[in-house]
Formats: C-alpha cells, sequence, structure tokens
C-alpha cells in the first residue's frame, strides 16, 4: 500500500471524525417529546399511588391503635383475674372477721362456770 | 413558540429555553432537542459505534435533561452539559455490557465529485480511521473526539470527564500516536 505523506494525519483525522460531528436524526424531536411526557404520566401515576397507599395505611394505623391489642387483652384479663382472686379472698377474710368475732364469746369463760369452778364457792 | 433555525444556536436562547422547560414547556423541549440533537447523536455513535443504541442513548439524555431542569444552572453551556450528561451514559453502558464496543463502521462515505479511484481510497481511509478510533482506550477516544470531533477545548473536556486538563491532554496525545501506529500503512511509521 502507498504511505500518504505523514503531514495530512491530522487532517484526515479531523475530516474522518468531523463527518460523523453531526447527524441530524428526523423526527427525533418529537420522540424526545413523547417520550418525556409518557414519563410524566408515568410519575404522576406513581405519585398518586403513593399518596394513596401512604392514606390507606395511616386508615388501617388508626383502625389498628384504636381496636385493643393481644398486650391490652392479657393485661385486661389478668386485672379481672386478679379482681376476682382479691373477692374471694375478701369473702374469706370476712369470714374469717366474722370467726374472730365469735371467738372471744366463745374463749369468754360464763359467770356461772366461774362461780362453780371458784373454789371455796 | 416558533421553529428558530438550528444554525442560530445560542446559549442566551438555550437559558430561557431551559427555564421554559422547567415550568413544563414541551415546545421548548422540542426546539432544544432539534437545535441539539444532531451533535449529541454524532458524539454518541463516535462513541458506540451504533446508530440505534446512539439514539437510544441520546432519547435518555434528553430526558434526563428534563427531569434536571428545574436544578439545572446555567453555570456551563447546555451543549457541553448534553454531552456531559451522554458521557456518563455512555460509561454506564459499557459496563452494563460488560466491555466496550470494538467496531465503528457504519459511516459511509460521501464521494462527492471526486473519481471513483479517489472515491474508493477516501473511503477506505475512512473506514480505517472509524477501525482505529474503535480500538482506542475509552479516555483516549473520549478525548481525541471531543477535541477533533467536537472541537471542544481542554477545559470543557476535563469538566466533562472529571479530570485535570493535563490528562486530557495525555490522552489526546497517546490517542494520535495510537493511531498514527494503527495507520502506518497509511502514513508510515510515526
Amino acid at each position: 500500500m502507498d504511505h500518504l505523506n505523514p503531514q495530512p494525519f491530522e487532517k484526515d483525522l479531523a475530516t474522518a471524525l468531523s463527518r460523523g460531528r453531526e447527524i441530524r436524526v428526523p423526527g427525533f424531536a418529537d420522540r424526545v417529546v413523547g417520550a418525556v411526557r409518557l414519563e410524566r404520566r408515568r410519575r404522576t401515576v406513581i405519585r398518586w399511588s403513593s399518596v394513596i397507599t401512604g392514606a390507606a395505611a395511616c386508615v388501617i394505623t388508626m383502625l389498628v391503635m384504636r381496636s385493643p391489642s393481644e398486650d391490652s387483652l392479657n393485661r385486661q384479663t389478668v386485672a379481672l383475674v386478679a379482681r376476682e382472686e382479691s373477692n374471694q379472698l375478701t369473702d374469706l377474710l370476712g369470714l374469717a372477721d366474722d370467726l374472730s368475732l365469735l371467738t372471744p364469746v366463745v374463749d369468754k369463760k360464763s359467770s356461772i362456770v366461774e362461780v362453780l369452778t371458784t373454789p371455796g364457792s | 413558540m416558533s421553529q428558530e433555525d438550528p444554525i442560530l444556536s445560542d446559549d442566551e436562547d438555550d437559558k430561557r429555553l431551559m427555564a421554559l422547560v422547567a415550568e413544563g414547556d414541551d415546545d421548548a423541549l422540542r426546539m432544544i432537542v432539534h437545535r441539539h440533537h444532531a451533535r449529541l447523536v454524532g458524539y454518541l455513535r463516535g462513541e458506540v459505534g451504533c446508530q440505534a443504541t446512539a439514539e437510544e442513548l441520546a432519547m435518555e439524555v434528553f430526558i434526563r435533561l428534563h427531569r434536571a431542569a428545574n436544578r439545572w444552572r446555567p453555570d456551563a453551556k447546555l451543549s457541553t452539559y448534553l454531552i456531559h450528561i451522554a458521557h456518563n451514559l455512555v460509561l454506564n453502558e459499557w459496563r452494563r455490557r460488560g466491555r466496550k464496543p470494538t467496531t465503528a463502521l457504519e459511516f459511509a462515505a460521501e464521494p462527492g465529485d471526486q473519481t471513483h479511484d479517489s472515491a474508493r481510497r477516501v473511503t477506505e481511509l475512512d473506514e480505517a480511521f472509524q477501525r482505529a478510533i474503535a480500538q482506542l482506550p475509552t479516555e483516549q477516544r473520549t478525548a481525541i473526539l471531543l477535541v477533533v470531533q467536537q472541537e471542544l477545548p481542554y477545559e470543557d473536556i476535563a469538566g466533562i470527564m472529571g479530570v485535570p486538563v493535563s490528562s486530557v491532554k495525555t490522552w489526546i496525545h497517546r490517542a494520535r500516536s495510537r493511531l498514527r501506529d494503527l495507520l502506518k500503512d497509511f502514513y508510515g511509521p510515526a
């Protein structure tokens, strides 16, 4: 192959590259605007979906917060059981009180017995 | 909005149009695309060596420009900003593919009024240049495309590539040497 003059290298390089410097594509601007509009609609849908999802999450959270939780139910059950036991104990203690009231009467010596048991009587 | 002559590209008009794009004016976006897409597609085709991929990437550049319209500050020329986005997309494309493109042979020389033999020679030389450029390392090819094809100053290229000007100069020097070496059949040893 014949060698070209080294000098035109720069010129040939510039020529070869400048050939592709500008490539005009018919209808490209319309394609871009179409793609941008599509993306804008997609973003609107995503934004509203996000808002609706957030609102739904808030509603569910409020409902959950207003209804008693499992822990709360457990606490209420324990309180009820404790109150029931307390009542039973109170009943027992009440009976005991009654017994304690009676005890002095039982233990107390009657005056007749006292007279009879007194030496010298 | 009336269509303006794309040859009358003007930085101030770009700024005005970008402000309109930020307000959602699709006609302003259409004018910006009309004004800048040819150079952008040219650069991208030089990088990736494929017209379809170049158009896809150019489309993505303008979509990203539209997304960033509210945040865009006219510190640099819009054309340079577009090339900057395009360069990042090219890097992403190569990472996605796991390799860089190796051919760029879609260009067809236009013989014009030259003789048949001369035209054939031009075509042969042109294709050899495209093959050689496709074989350059990534940074060297980008740098040589931006300086020779897009005629950008070193400072702008450094900004686009995110490197010091000295690196750009080094890459361009190495690219020229490498091209001379690859094309020694045409020009003889460097």
